[in-house]
């Protein structure tokens, strides 16, 4: 783990969001280390891809504090946030239809990418040159992911799970300081899921933060670092795997109280 | 004091018309979300159906009525089972409208086939006299029809609320696919709501005929007013609808006794783009409102059709070698020179169109308005000021940019159709202010003795000349355009018109594309209003109105979204061929709109991404057509 003095990548503090007369989140407060991975596990309805939504403002927080390396985000509209480089991928993949598989990679760019609309009209040098380093590195990237042979197919045309991994794709090609993953292995078999986690290991060693929403357990405790328990909108817990494995509260969450 | 009674009992007797077509709008809207822009034909086409009955066969106007309507339920079955349901299962809501502007041409256009243009009347109900009530005369057909519509609004409301039917109606409304499991047919209801909007439509068309006169292209107008009272009163609530209807026409017969006739539509048109902009669900909203983007997703399935840069290239230089040199010779006599430059100027508004629909994925029905606002903008400039041509549209562009901005900040901030909408009632009121404004634009019967366009001295006076100055600038926006569309800004737009979440989520300013879009569209449309006034000399309120904005919708679909180059198929199928060979000329209306449903059922990529997708397939080992995806739903 980093040294504590390290100003965190994420910082929650006392979060709360109602919907209606339920309470969604209820006074959530962790921090996540720059360069570790996290995971965020609950029972279903815990409240986990609400906190996500809360992070990336696409839903308003009723109230609390939430801080990027820092920087409060609690205010910014949700483009704003994905331009610091706090990027998502979604529960059920958002790919864009329409696009080609390759298109899809290269707008993860989008927030890299500094020349002008009017200059890449008038076929400036300098946009032609960033025009062809996104293609390039997203060529590279989808080369990495075994989806190379498909860069020119519909990216609607893709099965569920490489739809998935296309997201995270294009995430990745956003370079991002900290990336949100909604139940990556949802939906992938036994091979898959030990290829993902090898893949959130290199994505970890490349220097991005990871915040993980998941629900397969040997994944989860095969790579985080640290684990946020939520359950029913609190913060049951938080520890390293080890300590969560061995902890009651979260032990009822799942699987209720033994003496009922 | 009197008077103002007399005026507001003609403002009620309007409203009921507009609040007679608006039920329409609002029950279809209730039932499958999407907006029909045929209804206002309907009531047209029972009219004239009744009008026929009555004259050749000499039935009396009650009986031809009824033939009127049942005759009204038949086509609007045969459509809506042929078209608009199909429709709806396969297309996204952006196409459904444009569908719909396909049935409103095409109805119109057989219209004017069968009816010709002359206009018609029906004979009154119960004869001419008025009633003289507290001094205050009414006409007999004015109670026909606050009766008709007490009665029907009253049934629809019950309808709606207490029968089984009203409840599987609002079912498929809330969750199509929920109603389908349980057992509802949706495809059915969609039909019956459909159908029955026709009906309620032509029993209006048939109670107001006695009052107006009405042609083969009336419909345009009550599809139009219809729709604003609609959206007036909360589009998708029949209560809403006749209030919206009332204060439409209250507002018009006061502002057109009051001010002036020729701003009353001005003046309804502003109270629209008020309301739309302070309170955008109208007076009475009808519950929540549409989850579009939920119904919409599933709904995508455009064609990816991406030409690669060589070939892309190649094909332009082939498309521009042909144009600039093999056609002007082989023209140069009779008229299809002026055609082809026509041709030409549509191409470039269309393309703006493009930019914005194919690409952005927001439907503008104001492109007319746009040119409007650079064709009057450059000529008056030059006629009345001696502005020279080139500062003129310029001034003409920078106008339209300003009333884009606004335009585009207030809608931008709805999803769905609002821009639709708001460029609709933008594009109508310039409609009514080049109207109007008649010391300023010449009124209806134009502006005379607009100059040539010229530069540094040198006048583009013959055919021959303008062709080449459209052509250079053709050349010119679409280089720079296909440059724009094919980095990340295009790729942004693309995006934006998929998913505009996820796009949000990887930092793109979904507002800040959408009005840049809409920008560009404004810009190419004013540029292409100027260069028709330069190059007929004469501008006129119907060269550059309402109707051209529909039209060129159908050009752009029927060539090919989302493709650039592909409008210069569907400009040129609609504006050449008809000259080329006359006798069609009577049939263009009616050909457009066949055309322009035929290929947003079938060729979702029009003509030209057809076209290139076909010739590609062929040798797909050469890296052309990078995919293709057919449109499985």
């Amino acid at each position: 783990m980093n040294a504590p003095s390290e100003v965190p990548a994420l910082d929650i503090r006392g979060i709360n969001k109602t919907f209606g007369g339920v309470q969604a989140i209820f006074d959530a407060s962790f921090s996540v280390a720059p360069g570790t991975v996290t995971a965020l596990i609950g029972p279903n309805g815990a409240g986990k891809t609400t906190l996500f939504n809360l992070i990336t403002n696409l839903l308003p927080p009723n109230s609390g504090s939430i801080q990027f390396f820092g920087q409060s985000i609690g205010q910014m509209a949700a483009e704003k946030i994905a331009a610091l480089g706090l990027i998502r991928a979604f529960q059920t993949a958002r790919i864009f239809p329409g696009m080609t598989v390759l298109e899809n990679v290269a707008m993860g760019a989008h927030r890299l990418m500094k020349v002008p609309a009017y200059r890449q009209m008038l076929l400036s040098s300098a946009a032609r040159r960033e025009e062809r380093d996104v293609r390039r590195r997203a060529e590279m990237l989808l080369d990495i992911a075994g989806l190379h042979g498909e860069r020119n197919r519909a990216a609607s045309d893709l099965p569920m799970g490489a739809q998935k991994l296309l997201e995270v794709i294009r995430a990745l090609m956003a370079a991002p300081r900290l990336l949100l993953l909604d139940e990556p292995a949802a939906g992938l078999n036994d091979t898959e899921t030990a290829e993902l986690a090898a893949m959130l290991g290199a994505i970890r060693d490349g220097g991005v933060t990871l915040l993980v929403v998941e629900h397969n357990m040997s994944l989860v405790m095969g790579v985080a670092d640290q684990i946020v328990v939520l359950d029913a909108g609190r913060t049951v817990a938080i520890g390293t795997p080890s300590e969560i494995r061995n902890n009651r509260a979260v032990i009822e969450a799942y699987i209720g109280r033994e003496d009922g | 004091m009197h008077q103002a009674i007399q005026i507001a009992v003609g403002g009620l007797l309007q409203g009921c018309i507009f609040g007679l077509l608006a039920l329409g709008f609002s029950l279809i809207y209730r039932v499958t979300a999407a907006v029909n822009l045929a209804q206002g034909a309907f009531c047209i086409f029972a009219a004239l159906v009744t009008s026929s009955c009555e004259q050749a066969f000499g039935m009396p106007v009650m009986i031809a009525g009824l033939v009127g309507v049942a005759a009204t339920a038949a086509l609007s079955a045969l459509l809506g089972a042929a078209v608009f349901v199909p429709g709806l299962a396969r297309l996204p809501g952006s196409t459904m409208f444009i569908l719909t502007v396909g049935l409103l041409t095409i109805l119109q256009g057989a219209s004017l086939v069968v009816w010709g243009s002359q206009s018609y009347t029906l004979t009154t109900f119960s004869g001419e006299r008025p009633i003289s009530l507290l001094g205050i005369s009414i006409p007999t057909q004015g109670l026909w029809l606050i009766g008709v519509t007490i009665v029907i609004t009253s049934a629809l409301a019950l309808l709606l609320a207490r029968t089984r039917m009203g409840r599987a109606f609002r079912a498929c409304a809330e969750n199509p696919l929920a109603a389908n499991l349980m057992g509802i047919g949706v495809r059915r209801m969609q039909l019956l709501s459909f159908v029955l909007a026709a009906v309620i439509g032509g029993i209006a068309g048939i109670v107001i005929g006695p009052i107006t006169s009405f042609q083969f292209d009336t419909g345009g107008m009550y599809t139009m007013f219809g729709f604003i009272a609609a959206v007036i009163g909360g589009i998708g609530s029949p209560l809403g609808a006749v209030v919206g209807g009332l204060c439409l026409g209250l507002a018009t017969q006061f502002a057109a006794a009051y001010m002036s006739s020729l701003f009353s539509n001005a003046l309804a048109l502003s109270l629209l783009l008020v309301i739309l902009i302070w309170r955008p669900s109208g007076i009475f909203s009808s519950g929540p409102a549409r989850r579009q983007d939920v119904r919409d997703e599933p709904r995508i399935h455009r064609a990816v059709i991406r030409l690669g840069l060589r070939r892309g290239l190649l094909l332009s230089a082939v498309a521009a070698a042909g144009l600039l040199g093999a056609l002007p010779w082989g023209l140069q006599s009779g008229g299809l020179m002026s055609s082809v430059v026509i041709t030409a100027i549509l191409f470039l508004a269309v393309i703006g169109l493009d930019v914005l629909m194919g690409f952005a994925g927001q439907v503008s029905l104001g492109q007319g308005g746009f040119m409007a606002i650079g064709g009057y903008t450059a000529s008056i400039l030059a006629v009345r000021y001696d502005v020279p041509p080139l500062v003129g549209t310029l001034a003409g562009i920078a106008l339209s940019l300003v009333c884009a901005l606004i335009l585009g900040i207030g809608a931008m901030r709805l999803r769905g159709l609002y821009l639709a909408i708001a460029t609709l009632a933008f594009g109508l009121l310039v409609d009514s202010l080049t109207v109007g404004l008649e010391n300023l634009t010449g009124g209806p019967s134009g502006l005379v003795g607009i100059p040539s366009f010229s530069l540094g001295g040198f006048v583009f006076d013959t055919p021959l000349r303008n062709f080449y100055l459209i052509a250079a600038i053709l050349v010119v926006i679409l280089t720079v355009l296909t440059a724009g569309m094919r980095g990340g800004f295009g790729r942004a737009l693309l995006a934006v018109r998929a998913d505009p979440l996820a796009a949000a989520a990887l930092g793109v300013d979904v507002r800040r594309y959408k009005i840049g879009a809409f920008c560009i569209c404004a810009a190419l449309g004013s540029l292409a209003g100027s260069l028709y006034g330069f190059y007929f000399h004469f501008l006129s309120p119907e060269m550059v109105g309402t109707p051209i904005s529909f039209q060129m919708l159908a050009m752009l679909v029927i060539g090919g979204e989302g493709t650039l180059f592909g409008p210069l198929c569907g400009v040129a199928l609609i504006t050449l061929l008809p000259t080329i060979f006359q006798p069609l000329a009577q049939y263009k209306t009616m050909g457009s709109g066949l055309l322009l449903i035929l290929c947003a059922l079938y060729l979702p990529s029009g003509i030209f991404g057809t076209a290139i997708t076909w010739l590609m397939r062929m040798r797909p080992e050469r890296g052309g057509v990078l995919a293709v995806r057919r449109s499985t739903p």
